[in-house]
């Protein structure tokens, strides 16, 4: 195999996505003031619901990205010793005693800010504004709907809170299919229904009325950035790759929560406008590109740059991935901007994690024949079951299909769930496997 | 557990009627098969939490709960990963190794992140029958919740009438609730009898009798029940030895080993009740049996997390502490034994704030995690043993 170089070239990561970086700091740094701006504060958990807040003329905190921009600047300590303190066993969803743990931190410094005198470290941990009201709209996994559950228990029970509902999208009916078929139908209609209930409940509990206009407006600027944001996936199929499912992880945050204005749009299309520049001057992201690979699970938030060099000094592109292909305003052309409830719920319902393994396998395999993948990385991830379900099946549905897999075991938001050794020798191992069926194919 | 009449000789049939209970509880998918031999009618293996047995009764099969197998994971290690709870493992490996192909059918109707993927794991091993989810919303405050609890139901009737062939009318429903309502009434006198300290039945034997309703055809199981519950309050029930009384709480979908029972009680310590799904959880709630039987299960699924809150539903208006600590004094239990089986993410979540209701209420308790394999009980006996001494002394320590 390609042995990696003692000093490898490093990979040549977007500039276009610093701009979203920037975006992202700004709301949060917004966020954080918002109790000195008398803003009204809904944290939620799963579904991008934020152009429902932004037409309701509340501030929104998804508590998971919160989760997630701790862990990826490696300032989870504090928040996962909180949590540890309170009693949540190690095995639990990481992601979610993270944010637990920033609860109980922000409780505290909510009730008595001048005693807290919180350590330097965990500043950011407990600044985010506590919460005026409380919204779960966690598709496939359980722990992400009860997450919440115990989000209004650290607040004493005290806040409004409403709950949407997702079902599994299973396939009881012989004519169920992604995006297809009745049961896919009629959960889609399910799930706007609660969505209109969620609106009455958001107008009941700040004595507004909701804006239906601005929401047409929210959405028309996230379907644009939506489309412009596949189009530059799709742009990936050049080999070299132009971009890295790396880069694609710098921009799951504006997608998924920041709000649906012009300057969305103007990111996505810097991003595209970017790639577009690197496919006509044949600019590649990795200076040598080898292999082409695919990644499944959830994100790994305190590693993100650690696995990707990995992969880079191996000469390995990973081209597409479950997290950042198969989500996130994915199917912009299900959303009817003057009527987008609908197209929302269907959304919501297309969380990657809320397939069924033989969907969840079908689509790994078109996304590796559209990429001309040679082999999948399954992360499985220790504290998160919804994103391993169906990852063994997955992966025998793609070496079915010629297509070699690899696991390593890692997690979304606590790093001692990593053992290099065992990732390196199996990235080898697979490699090795690529190199061989290509000779073999010669 | 030596039953004795007022003769001091031991009082067989008590023995004879668990020895039946107890044999369908550890090899349950023998029974299935023994069963469908001797009816020539088909069943059904269903999962835990909140499945309505009386709709696939009515259907004219046998629901069974598919229990947690004590055999080693070997196979299912190739469907779902070792970070997995017991049960979910446990599951895809009999899956995998051909054990529920006496089943014509599986469903399940329950939110877990956990089982949903033994159950799509199941699916894969299980090629040739329905694998049914009719998932009910685990949110239990919405109204919505209620009309999509209702449509699942309806749909699973007629699934299952494809399946055998007879549907479930609404005269059948209503023998099956009361069946069921009787069986579950029986059961509850038992554990009244235990509570009242006025029947000595270990925890090993009062699981297996909740164990093997969940197996058992139950016209067979009420018939056995009828003749335990007064021969057991027949037995002399001795006095409680002066025994430190105990609470068991947790495993919310399937049952913690009986040597773990076996363990606790010989640190001389009395189980004075429980909330686990093999216990009290199981068997606490009935389903009304006027009106629409359709309607009446919908709302015993509401009403059973009332009753004994489950941390696998999300509910803003109950909680499962406030219930434990309620049910803890209610039994006079001076403590609390937490059993939690390793990687269950939802009694992860709330261990939390059920250890702070005990400790708010100087409730001394202990967490065990137990484990499909390798439960370590020469250690753990030591920390019971603690416990036990914490409580003789009246301190609370955790
Ligand atoms: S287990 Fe995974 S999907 Fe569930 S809440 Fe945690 S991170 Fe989210
Ligand atoms: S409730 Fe707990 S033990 Fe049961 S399937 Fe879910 S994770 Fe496993």
């Amino acid at each position: 195999m390609n042995q990696p170089l003692q000093t490898p070239a490093p990979a040549n990561r977007l500039t276009s996505t610093r701009a979203g970086g920037k975006l992202v700091k700004d709301y949060w740094d917004n966020i954080f003031t918002a109790r000195e701006r008398g803003a009204t504060v809904v944290w939620y958990n799963g579904a991008a619901l934020n152009p429902i807040f932004q037409a309701m003329g509340i501030e929104w905190c998804h508590a998971e990205a919160f989760g997630a921009r701790l862990a990826a600047t490696h300032m989870e300590g504090p928040a996962q010793a909180m949590g540890e303190e309170y009693g949540y066993l190690r095995e639990l969803c990481s992601y979610a005693r993270t944010t637990l743990g920033c609860a109980v931190l922000t409780r505290r410094e909510a009730e008595n800010p001048a005693s807290t005198a919180v350590a330097d470290d965990m500043v950011l941990a407990s600044r985010l504004p506590a919460p005026d009201l409380i919204v779960n709209a966690y598709a496939g996994c359980s722990t992400g709907q009860q997450w919440d559950e115990i989000s209004y228990r650290i607040f004493d029970k005290s806040l409004p809170f409403f709950k949407v509902s997702y079902p599994l999208l299973w396939g009881n009916q012989p004519d169920f299919d992604y995006i297809k078929g009745e049961e896919w139908e009629a959960a889609a209609r399910y799930v706007a229904d609660q969505l209109r209930q969620l609106i009455a409940f958001l107008e009941h509990t700040t004595g507004r009325a909701f804006d239906w206009e601005k929401l047409r407006e929210a959405m028309h600027y996230i379907k644009i950035a939506g489309q412009l944001r596949m189009d530059a996936l799709d742009l990936c199929k050049a080999q070299p790759t132009p971009a890295t499912f790396w880069d694609w992880v710098a921009c799951i945050a504006p997608i998924n929560f920041l709000p649906g204005n012009q300057d969305l749009v103007d990111f996505f299309a810097g991003v595209k406008t970017e790639i577009e520049q690197r496919v006509a001057e044949g600019i590649p992201a990795l200076p040598r590109e080898r292999y082409r690979l695919a990644f499944d699970g959830i994100m790994n938030w305190n590693k993100v740059g650690w696995l990707a060099n990995k992969f880079a000094a191996n000469d390995a592109a990973v081209v597409c991935g479950r997290y950042t292909h198969t989500s996130f305003w994915h199917e912009p052309h299900l959303i009817d901007v003057e009527d987008p409830l609908l197209g929302m719920a269907k959304h919501y319902l297309l969380c990657p994690f809320n397939h069924n393994a033989k969907v969840l396998g079908q689509l790994l395999i078109k996304d590796c024949e559209k990429y001309n993948i040679d082999g999948v990385v399954f992360h499985s991830t220790r504290t998160c079951r919804s994103a391993s379900n169906g990852q063994m099946i997955m992966a025998k549905m793609a070496q079915k299909a010629g297509i070699q897999t690899m696991f390593f075991e890692g997690d979304v938001a606590d790093a001692s769930f990593y053992k290099d050794a065992i990732l390196d020798t199996r990235l080898e191992a697979m490699l090795e496997s690529i190199d061989v069926k290509a000779m073999a194919g010669r | 557990m030596i039953f004795e009449n007022a003769a001091g000789s031991v009082d067989a049939t008590v023995v004879r009627l668990l020895g039946t209970l107890s044999e369908a509880a550890a090899a349950p998918l023998e029974y299935v098969a023994r069963w469908k031999r001797r009816t020539g009618r088909k069943a059904v293996g269903v999962l835990p939490m909140n499945f309505p047995l009386e709709l696939v009764h009515a259907a004219g099969a046998l629901p069974s709960l598919v229990q947690e197998s004590s055999e080693a994971i070997t196979d299912g290690r190739s469907l779902i990963y070792e970070f997995y709870c017991a049960y979910s493992r446990s599951l895809a490996d009999q899956g995998a190794k051909g054990r529920l192909d006496v089943f014509d059918a599986i469903y399940a109707v329950d939110h877990c992140v956990a089982l949903l993927g033994a159950l799509d794991a199941l699916r894969f091993a299980i090629e040739d029958r329905p694998i049914h989810l009719a998932q009910f919303p685990a949110s239990m405050d919405e109204p919505a919740s209620r009309v999509a609890v209702r449509e699942r139901i309806a749909e699973m009737a007629a699934a299952l009438a494809a399946l055998t062939g007879t549907a479930p009318s609404a005269a059948a429903l209503a023998d099956s609730i009361a069946l069921y309502n009787r069986d579950r009434a029986l059961m509850r006198k038992v554990m009244d009898m235990r509570r009242a300290g006025t029947a000595r039945i270990s925890a090993r034997q009062m699981q297996a009798i909740v164990q093997s309703a969940m197996v058992m055809d139950v016209a067979e199981h009420i018939a056995i029940m009828e003749q335990l519950v007064p021969a057991l309050a027949q037995a002399a029930a001795g006095a409680p030895s002066g025994a430190v009384r105990l609470f068991l709480s947790g495993h919310y979908c399937h049952a913690p080993r009986p040597e773990v029972f076996d363990m606790i009680e010989s640190c001389g310590v009395s189980i004075a009740d429980d909330d686990l799904f093999t216990g009290y959880r199981f068997i606490a709630t009935d389903v009304d049996a006027t009106g629409d039987p359709l309607d009446a299960l919908t709302d015993w699924y509401f009403n059973r997390n009332v009753t004994v809150p489950c941390g696998t539903r999300a509910q803003k208006t109950v909680d499962g502490a406030d219930t434990l600590l309620t049910a803890i004094e209610a039994s006079g239990s001076q403590a609390a034994i937490i059993l939690l089986p390793k990687f269950c993410e939802p009694h992860m979540l709330y261990f939390p704030e059920i250890r702070k209701a005990l400790l708010a209420r100087d409730i001394p308790f202990l967490l065990i995690e137990t484990e499909h394999e390798g439960l370590a009980l020469e250690m753990l006996k030591t920390r019971v043993e603690a416990l036990v001494e914490t409580m003789k002394r009246g301190v609370a320590a955790h």
